[in-house]
């Protein structure tokens, strides 16, 4: 599936408290953002973004719970079973020797599978290009942009004035 | 409101508990005991290392985060120096427990009995000989008295110095510099001195048996306790309008401890009992097997309540920041790890006094053999005298501590790390 292109017009901060400032400015003037880029987390972003709880520990519990499963099964299957050994005069099915396997597997399994979904969810992994709209947002630039497909020149404005007002140093457009 | 008042309701109700706690300690003393007052002695002995080893170990977090460069907690590090400021009063505590062993009148220690140390005697018995030199009544002695005094030399200091700070700041820090120093010299000290004091206090109660995983596992037990104690403190001090700056984001961290230590705790109950389990020398089993035996409801009920519980509440982390929940799990594991006790010191104080009274105090190998008869209320599992005797200990030590919290604004004033509790964000 090839997703439509994306017209951006972002603009770039220099510091991160101009930058929370400025998303709150866009969430007070009901501007829509496309998404905020940053060198390193900033404390603060997340709730002014709306972003909900992330659901990756949900995962990780299930993920976890399967190791779990798979290990204790799997190890009463094979002591009781298929190929059952006496070891030291413990019974068969021995459930104290099998808690570390158990727990070991739980934690490989939850930790692997968190990984995968990640990967998953955000579209990352083997040859997969992303777009980036400015190289020095990996570095010392702070980036609020905006989808502008569609929209009017009295929208795109409206924008650039918002970019203007809030302090950005500079403001480009790209398409991704 | 940064002076805390100890108010009067407030004084009144742990005195009661006190009070309490001593009415039921005489009840026990007189009139539900044996001739050797076991269940007397051993519940003094129970609550007296519970509530010492959690003075300990507060402080012990304290200077470790400190020394980490920890800045989340400091707004109510006044919290961890009032309750460390406990430890004074458990080496009195102690010190009466040392006086029963020189005076011989209680029979806690099976190895105070010397006939066992005579070569070719009656009583020989070659473990507890090998052992006596580090297991005899000098190094008890003088082992909690050096030891705890220097605990609480440094539980002292560290409070003059966190007072200090606020009265007279200057520029340099000194004594956030100072505090560090001793910080540091308390926990080197107090890692290897609380390892061998377990050995002493608790350990060689059953004095055949031995673990090296043994002084981690009650060192943990300590310290989700004391955590526990931290939080149900915090959210009291919240509820009654202190504390403003204390956030639900403090909360979450300390439940991310309190969920992270129960975790380690459970590690270390499974790696003491799973390693014995597999090697199956009778020498190690025998104190699995006595608890299994008489203490199976407790045994299970001790995994049950310190491990699947906390677990199971704490895995969310927006539980971690609700009040109510973190009330609940502190107020379980404060006491399921007071069950934890009671699982490490009565058994085989129990036994001990058993064998004694069968024997006239004498031993052998053959005294090995008494078979417990019998299901003994307070001494097989905790009786209302036993939590009277809890409430008692925990009223005095927190009338204590709410007594030092009075003495000081409850929030320091110039701690270097204030502003970044102050602004402290998780998530």
């Amino acid at each position: 599936m090839k997703s439509q292109n994306k017209e951006i017009l972002y603009g770039l901060y220099d510091d991160d408290e101009d930058l929370l400032k400025a998303v709150k400015a866009a969430n007070k003037d009901h501007l829509e953002m496309y998404d905020v880029f940053t060198p390193f987390p900033v404390h603060g972003l997340d709730p002014l973004m709306g972003f909900s709880e992330s659901r990756l520990h949900i995962a990780g519990f299930v993920f976890g719970a399967m190791g779990t499963l798979t290990a204790f099964l799997f190890m009463t299957w094979v002591f009781t079973r298929d190929w059952p050994i006496i070891f030291g005069g413990k019974p068969y099915w021995s459930v104290p020797a099998f808690i570390p396997i158990t727990f070991e597997l739980t934690v490989l399994f939850s930790g692997i599978g968190m990984v995968v979904s990640y990967y998953i969810v955000n579209g990352l992994g083997f040859g997969v290009e992303n777009p980036t709209l400015d190289d020095r947002i990996t570095d010392d630039k702070f980036c609020i942009a905006f989808q502008t497909n569609g929209y009017s020149d009295a929208e795109i404005e409206n924008l650039s004035s918002f970019f203007a007002k809030t302090g950005a140093s500079e403001v480009s457009s790209k398409v991704i | 409101m940064n002076q805390f008042t100890f108010e009067g309701s407030q004084k009144r109700l742990f005195l009661g508990m006190i009070a309490v706690g001593l009415a039921c300690m005489a009840a026990t003393f007189l009139f539900d005991d044996d001739a050797l007052h076991t269940r007397f002695w051993t519940n003094f002995l129970h609550n007296t290392v519970f509530f010492t080893g959690i003075a300990f170990v507060i402080l012990f977090f304290y200077c470790a985060s400190t020394l980490a460069y920890a800045g989340w907690f400091v707004n109510f590090k006044r919290v961890f120096e009032a309750y460390s400021l406990y430890l004074p009063v458990g080496l009195g505590f102690l010190l009466v427990i040392i006086a029963g062993i020189w005076g011989h009148f209680h029979h806690l220690y099976h190895w105070t009995d010397t006939s066992l140390l005579e070569v070719g005697g009656p009583n020989y018995d070659k473990v507890v000989a090998g052992k006596s030199g580090f297991i005899n009544k000098n190094w008890y002695t003088f082992g909690t008295i050096i030891t705890v005094g220097i605990w609480s030399f440094c539980a002292i200091k560290l409070r003059s110095l966190s007072l200090d700070e606020d009265s007279n700041p200057n520029a340099d820090h000194s004594q956030y510099v100072q505090f560090k120093k001793v910080a540091a010299f308390f926990m080197f000290f107090g890692a290897f001195s609380s390892a061998a004091m377990i050995w002493q206090w608790i350990m060689s109660i059953d004095v055949h048996w031995y673990s090296t995983m043994f002084a981690w596992y009650a060192t943990a037990s300590w310290l989700v306790s004391a955590l526990a104690l931290t939080i149900a403190s915090l959210i009291y001090l919240k509820s009654k309008g202190y504390y403003e700056s204390v956030l639900p984001d403090h909360f979450h961290d300390l439940g991310k401890y309190i969920f992270g230590f129960s975790v380690f705790w459970t590690y270390l109950w499974f790696d003491q009992f799973m390693l014995i389990w597999y090697a199956n020398n009778g020498e190690e089993t025998v104190y699995f097997q006595h608890r299994f035996n008489h203490y199976s409801v407790l045994f299970y009920a001790n995994l049950a309540i310190n491990f699947v519980l906390p677990f199971l509440i704490l895995m969310r982390n927006s539980v971690k920041r609700k009040a109510g929940i973190m009330m609940f799990a502190a107020i379980i594991l404060f006491f399921g790890h007071w069950l934890d006790f009671f699982l490490m010191i009565k058994p085989g104080a129990y036994l001990t006094a058993q064998e004694a009274l069968a024997h006239g105090g004498g031993h052998g190998d053959a005294a090995h053999s008494v078979v417990e008869s019998g299901f003994a209320l307070g001494n097989h599992f905790p009786g209302l005298l036993e939590v009277g005797t809890f409430l008692g200990f925990l009223g005095l030590f927190l009338f204590l501590g709410f007594r030092q919290l009075a003495k000081a604004s409850l929030e320091p004033k110039n701690d270097p790390y204030l502003g970044e509790a102050l602004h402290h964000h998780v998530i």
